[in-house]
C-alpha cells in the first residue's frame, strides 16, 4: 500500500490510458504518444488536477465540518438542507458566488485588486503539492518539505495587503494593514516552534518528522511548542479570536471588504485551504502524521488507504479543535495582540527551543521513551 | 496613517440600526467622534397628534423595538395621568410583570448584541435562544412576539391566560442557570476581560452632565433608578436592589446588566406570586365612551365637542431598560392627544459618545458602543 | 426594599482557566445539543405542532412548551360574512386604515351588505379591529405566513377571510369587554325633521320610528316641515357604531350619558 501515491495512481491512468491509446495509430505516432518525457508531463498534469479536485473537495468539506460544529456550539443545527446533512450546501453558496457579478470599485488598482485574491489562493493551493499526505506519499522529492511549505505559506499577508491596498477603502486598507502586521507578529514564535520540532527530529523533512514520532508523539514533550504553533497558527488563519483584520464588528469585512463574488470566493477558499494547511501541519509535526501508537491493534492501521484515512481523522478534530476556540472566545485587539505576539509567544517558543535542545540532549524521558538518534 | 474620518454606518455591522458614527481616526487611534442620528425618524410624536388615545399604543411598540412594552408603560403613563383615569389595580402589576419581562428580553438582547461585537458567535446565539423565551411568554397573554399593543387607558387589553405563572416560573428557573452560563462565558474569559476593563470610562459627573441614565449611569456608581427614586405603578410595594458597579467601564455596564437581570427575575417571582393571589379586572370600569374598545365615529362636527371631558397634562418617566425616559402628553379634550413627546434614553446616552470613545482604539468602538445598547428606533422616533 | 447591590465581579482566577472555563461552557453547551439543538426546523416543524404541546422541554430545551402559548397569537383576520352587519366599527378603529367596507352578495339591493376587505400590505395587527366587533365575526387566527407574489395578493377581500374562517384555525379568544357606562346616541328632538336615515341605515335594526304628536300651531307660528317621527334607540341592541350619527342630515344625534 505504501507505495500508492496520488502521482503513482495518475502516471498509471495516463499510461494506460495513452497506451490504448497509442495502440490505434501506425508506427511513428505511437512512438511519439508513448514517449517516456509526454507520459511524465502528462501525468504531471493529471496530478495537479487531481491534487487540485481532491483539495478543493477537502477544503469545502471543511468548510461543512465547520457549519456543522459550530452548528452544535451555538445550540443550532447548521446546514441540513441541501445534500445529505448539507453536504451539498458548499457547493450550492459556491455556484452562486460563481454566477454574481465582480464589482471592482471605481478608483481601484485593477491590478492589484485581481491578482491579490488570486496568488493567495494560488499560493495556498500550492502548499498541497508539498505536503505528504501519506506514508510514501512524496517522500525523497525534497529534502525541506517543511521550509518550503511555511515559505509559502507566509507569502499571504503581503498579498492581502497587496488586494486591501489595491481596493481603496478605508476598511480594507485598516484590515491589510492588522493582517500585515499580525501575520508578521505571529510568523516568527511559528517558525521558532517549529524549529523545536526540528531539533528533536533532527530534519526539514515532513515524511522523516513523522517517522521520527514512531516511539511517542511530539506533542507530549514538545506541549508549549504545540501551544505556541497552535496560537500562531490561529493568528496565520486570521481565525477567531485572531481574526481582527476581518473584525466584521468594527471593519465591515476587513480587507476584502470590496470583494464579491468570485473573487471573495477566492478569498473565502483560500481562507479554509490555509486553515486545512495549518491543521495538517499540527497533524504532521505533532500528531504522529499518518502513524498511529504501536498499541492500536493491526486491524486498524492494515486495511486500504488506512494511512490517509488517520490522517483525514486527525486533520478535521484538530481543525475541530480550532472550531470549539472560534465558539468560546471573543476576539482580541490589535495592540494586544501584538503585545502577545512580541512579548509573551516569542519567549515562549524560544523556551520550547530550548526544552527541545534539553530533551535532545537528555536522548531519553521517564514517561515519553527515548528520542531517535537525530537524523535517524 | 495620517489623520482621516472615517463613517460608521448608517449601513455597518457596529451601529445596530440606522444611525452614523463618524469617526476621526489616526492609525488605530480614535482622535474625534461625532454621532449623527435621525437616519430611522419617523415622525413618531406628530402621527401620536393625530391619532385616539388607545391608537398611539400601536406606535409605541415600534419607537423602541427591543422593549415595546416598557415604552408602551411609558405612555400609558403620561396618557392616564393626562386624562384622569385611574388604572385598577391588577392591571399595575400586570403592567409591571410586562415592564420587567421586557427588561429581561431586552437585557438579554443586549447581551447577544455585545457579545457578537466582541466576535462571540455562540453566547449570541444562547442570548436570542433564551430571549424567545420571553417572547413566548409575550405571545402567550398579548397575542405578538414584537409588536404587543398590550396596554390600554386604564388597563390592560386582557388578563392571563390560564397556566401563565406556572409557565413564566419555569422560564424565570431557566434564565436563572443561564444567567450563570453568561458569566461564564464573559467574565470566565481572560480575553474578554481584556477587552472590556478599563474601557469606555464616563464618570458620574460626565453622566450627570450629558443626561446620561440607566445601566451606564449607575456603572459610575450612582444609585439612580427611578423604580427605587420615583416609584410608578408598584414598585414601590416590590423587594429589590438597585445594581450599581463602580467601574464606569464596560465590564461595569456588564455586571449591572447582569444583575438587574437577577433583580428582575426577583421582582417578577413576587408579582407572580400577587397575581396568583388577587384576581380582578385587569380593565378601569370607569372609562370614558370614546376610550372603550369600540371607537364610533366621530360626528360630522365631532361629538366630542359635545363632551366637555376635562382637559390636563400628563407627565411620566418610566426606567425603561436602556435609561430614564420620559413622556409628556397634552389633553385639550379630544379624542386626539394635542401634543405628545417624548425622551429618549438612548439619544443622551449616545450623544455622549465623544465622552466615553476619543482616546481608545477602532477596535473599542464596538464593545463600547456595543455597552451603551443603542437601540436607534427610540433615539430618532 | 430599595436597597443597592454592588455588582461585583468575580474574583481574579488562574489566567489558564479564563480561557479555559468559557470553552468548558461551549463544549458542555455542545454536548447539549448534539443530542437535539433548541431548533425547530421551521418550514418541517412548527411552533404550533401538537407535538410541542407541553413536552419540548425534553426535546429542545425550551422550558415550555411552545405549542402552549400559541392560541392568543394576532395573525390573520377571520370573518364570518354570516354574522357581519356592515357596522364599519373595524374600519374605524384601523388604525392604519388598512380596512375597507366592500360590497358583498347577499344584501338587498337597497342596501348592499359591506364586510371588510382587509390590506396586509398595511395591516399592523394591533387587533384594534377584532377588540371592535361586536358581533364578534371578525376575529385573529394564528394564521402568519402571507408571503404572496404579488402585492395585490396582500389585499385579503371578504371572501377570503371567509375562507380563512372556514379553515377552522385557532381564533385569538380574548374579547373586550364593553364598558359599563357606554354612551347612548341621543336625540336632540327640535332638529329631528323624522327622515328615517338613521333607522334605514342602523346596522343592527335597533332604530324605530314612533310617531311624535304634531302639535298645534300658535297663531302667527309657522310649523316646521317634517315628518311627525322621531326615532327611538333601543339601547341593548345597539353597537356603538354611530353610523345614524353619520347619516343624520341635521346632526340631531349624539353620544351621551342616558338619565
Amino acid at each position: 500500500m505504501s507505495n500508492l501515491t496520488l502521482f503513482s495512481v495518475s502516471d498509471l491512468l495516463v499510461t494506460v490510458l495513452l497506451t490504448a491509446i497509442a495502440s490505434i495509430f501506425p508506427e511513428p505516432i505511437r512512438g511519439w504518444l508513448t514517449n517516456p518525457d509526454l507520459l511524465l508531463g502528462l501525468a504531471c498534469l493529471v496530478f495537479g488536477a487531481l491534487l487540485l479536485a481532491a483539495s478543493m473537495l477537502n477544503t469545502i468539506l471543511l468548510i461543512w465540518w465547520e457549519r456543522k460544529l459550530l452548528g452544535r456550539f451555538m445550540d443550532r443545527r447548521g446546514a441540513m438542507h441541501v445534500g445529505f446533512a448539507g453536504l451539498l450546501q458548499n457547493f450550492a453558496d459556491g455556484f452562486k458566488l460563481f454566477k454574481k457579478d465582480t464589482v471592482q470599485p471605481r478608483e481601484a488598482d485593477a491590478l492589484g485588486f485581481y491578482a491579490g485574491p488570486t496568488i493567495y489562493m494560488v499560493t495556498s493551493l500550492v502548499l498541497f503539492g508539498i505536503l505528504p499526505i501519506s506514508s510514501g506519499w512524496n517522500s525523497g522529492a525534497l529534502p525541506l518539505t517543511l521550509l518550503l511549505a511555511l515559505a509559502v505559506f507566509s507569502f499571504a499577508p503581503l498579498f492581502i495587503f497587496v488586494s486591501a491596498w489595491s481596493s481603496n477603502n478605508k476598511y480594507s486598507l485598516m484590515g491589510g494593514m492588522r493582517s500585515a502586521a499580525q501575520m508578521i507578529a505571529y510568523e516568527v514564535p511559528l517558525l521558532l516552534a517549529v524549529v523545536a520540532v526540528v531539533i528533536v527530529a533532527g530534519s526539514f523533512d515532513l515524511t522523516t518528522i513523522v517517522y521520527e514520532q514512531q516511539n511517542y508523539w511530539f506533542w507530549g514533550p514538545l506541549f508549549l511548542a504545540l501551544l505556541v504553533f497552535v496560537a500562531g497558527m490561529l493568528a496565520e488563519m486570521e481565525r477567531i479570536p485572531f481574526d481582527l483584520p476581518e473584525a466584521e464588528a468594527e471593519l465591515v469585512e476587513g480587507w476584502n471588504t470590496e470583494y464579491g463574488g468570485m473573487l471573495f470566493a477566492f478569498f473565502m477558499l483560500a481562507d479554509y485551504l490555509r486553515a486545512l494547511v495549518g491543521s495538517i501541519l499540527v497533524v504532521l509535526l505533532f500528531l504522529g502524521g499518518w502513524t498511529l501508537p504501536t498499541w492500536v491493534p493491526a486491524a486498524f492501521t492494515s486495511f486500504p488507504l488506512a494511512g490517509i484515512f488517520w490522517f483525514m481523522v486527525k486533520t478535521y478534530l484538530v481543525f475541530g479543535l480550532f472550531v470549539w476556540i472560534r465558539a468560546s472566545l471573543p476576539r482580541v485587539r490589535t495592540d494586544q495582540l501584538l503585545r502577545v505576539g512580541w512579548n509573551r509567544m516569542i519567549p515562549l517558543s524560544l523556551l520550547s527551543v530550548f526544552l527541545a535542545a534539553v530533551l535532545v540532549t537528555a536522548k531519553c524521558l521517564p514517561v515519553f521513551g527515548c528520542v531517535p538518534s537525530p537524523g535517524g | 496613517m495620517s489623520e482621516m474620518w472615517i463613517n460608521m454606518g448608517p449601513q455597518h455591522p457596529m451601529t445596530h440600526g440606522l444611525w452614523n458614527l463618524r469617526v476621526k481616526i489616526e492609525g488605530e487611534l480614535i482622535l474625534d467622534v461625532d454621532p449623527e442620528m435621525g437616519y430611522l425618524h419617523r415622525g413618531i410624536e406628530k402621527i401620536s397628534e393625530d391619532r385616539h388615545y388607545n391608537e398611539v399604543i400601536t406606535l409605541m411598540d415600534r419607537t423602541c423595538y427591543v422593549a415595546g412594552l416598557a415604552w408602551e408603560h411609558l405612555y400609558i403613563l403620561a396618557a392616564e395621568d393626562a386624562l384622569h383615569i385611574t388604572p385598577p389595580e391588577r392591571a399595575e402589576y400586570l403592567r409591571t410583570m410586562c415592564d420587567e419581562f421586557q427588561r429581561v428580553g431586552s437585557h438579554i438582547m443586549w447581551y447577544a448584541a455585545f457579545v457578537q461585537d466582541l466576535g462571540l458567535m455562540s453566547p449570541f446565539l444562547y442570548g436570542m435562544r433564551d430571549r424567545d423565551l420571553v417572547l413566548d411568554l409575550f405571545q402567550s397573554y398579548t397575542g405578538a412576539r414584537m409588536t404587543y399593543e398590550y396596554m390600554r387607558v386604564g388597563g390592560v387589553r386582557s388578563d392571563l391566560p390560564l397556566g401563565f405563572t406556572d409557565r413564566a416560573r419555569r422560564v424565570l428557573d431557566w434564565l436563572t442557570a443561564r444567567f450563570v452560563e453568561y458569566d461564564q462565558l464573559c467574565l470566565g474569559s481572560a480575553i474578554f476581560r481584556k477587552r472590556c476593563d478599563g474601557l469606555g470610562v464616563l464618570k458620574a459627573t460626565d453622566c450627570v452632565e450629558h443626561g446620561v441614565t440607566g445601566p451606564m449611569l449607575r456603572s459610575a456608581g450612582m444609585k439612580r433608578d427611578l423604580r427605587r427614586d420615583r416609584p410608578y405603578a408598584v414598585y414601590d410595594q416590590l423587594d429589590f436592589d438597585v445594581a450599581v458597579a463602580d467601574g464606569a467601564d464596560v465590564t461595569a455596564r456588564y455586571l449591572v446588566r447582569m444583575e438587574e437581570l437577577r433583580q428582575s427575575v426577583r421582582m417578577l417571582r413576587q408579582i407572580l406570586d400577587w397575581l396568583d393571589r388577587h384576581p380582578g379586572p385587569a380593565m378601569a370600569e370607569e372609562l370614558p365612551r370614546w376610550l372603550g374598545a369600540p371607537y364610533a365615529p366621530v360626528g360630522k362636527e365631532g361629538y366630542l365637542l359635545k363632551r366637555n371631558y376635562p382637559k390636563g397634562v400628563g407627565f411620566s418617566s418610566v426606567e425603561e431598560p436602556h435609561g430614564e425616559a420620559q413622556a409628556y402628553v397634552v389633553n385639550e379634550g379630544t379624542e386626539h392627544p394635542y401634543r405628545v413627546k417624548f425622551r429618549s434614553p438612548v439619544f443622551a446616552n449616545i450623544s455622549a459618545a465623544r465622552q466615553y470613545l476619543v482616546g481608545y482604539h477602532v477596535a473599542d468602538i464596538p464593545p463600547i458602543m456595543g455597552s451603551v445598547d443603542v437601540c436607534v428606533g427610540e433615539v430618532d422616533r | 426594599m430599595g436597597g443597592a447591590v454592588e455588582a461585583k465581579e468575580k474574583p481574579n482566577e488562574n489566567p489558564i482557566l479564563w480561557v479555559a472555563r468559557p470553552m468548558a461552557t461551549a463544549a458542555k453547551q455542545f454536548a447539549k445539543s448534539l443530542v437535539r439543538p433548541s431548533t425547530i426546523v421551521y418550514p418541517f416543524e412548527r411552533l404550533e405542532d401538537p407535538k410541542f404541546r407541553g413536552k419540548v422541554a425534553v426535546e429542545s430545551g425550551r422550558p415550555i412548551g411552545v405549542g402552549e402559548v400559541w392560541d392568543n397569537y394576532r395573525g390573520v383576520h377571520a370573518l364570518n360574512i354570516a354574522t357581519c352587519i356592515s357596522c364599519n366599527l373595524c374600519a374605524f378603529s384601523c388604525p392604519d386604515l388598512c380596512i375597507d367596507m366592500v360590497t358583498v352578495p347577499g344584501g338587498d339591493p337597497k342596501h348592499p351588505k359591506k364586510c371588510p376587505q382587509i390590506d396586509y400590505g398595511k395591516c399592523s395587527y394591533c387587533g384594534f379591529c377584532s377588540d371592535a366587533c361586536p358581533e364578534g365575526c371578525l376575529t385573529m387566527t394564528t394564521r402568519y405566513e402571507l408571503s404572496v407574489t404579488k402585492r395585490a395578493d396582500m389585499v385579503y377581500s371578504p371572501e377570503r377571510l371567509h375562507e380563512v374562517f372556514r379553515s377552522k384555525l385557532p381564533m385569538n379568544p380574548i374579547r373586550l369587554a364593553r364598558p359599563e357606562n357606554e354612551d347612548a346616541i341621543l336625540l336632540d328632538p327640535p332638529l329631528c325633521i323624522g327622515c328615517n336615515a338613521c333607522a334605514r341605515d342602523c346596522p343592527t335594526q335597533c332604530i324605530t320610528m314612533l310617531d311624535v304628536p304634531k302639535p298645534d300651531a300658535k297663531p302667527g307660528e309657522k310649523l316646521p316641515k317634517r315628518i311627525w317621527k322621531e326615532p327611538v334607540v333601543n339601547d341593548s341592541d345597539c353597537v356603538r357604531c354611530g353610523t345614524c350619527i353619520s347619516v343624520c342630515p341635521k346632526e340631531c344625534l349624539f353620544w351621551g350619558t342616558r338619565k
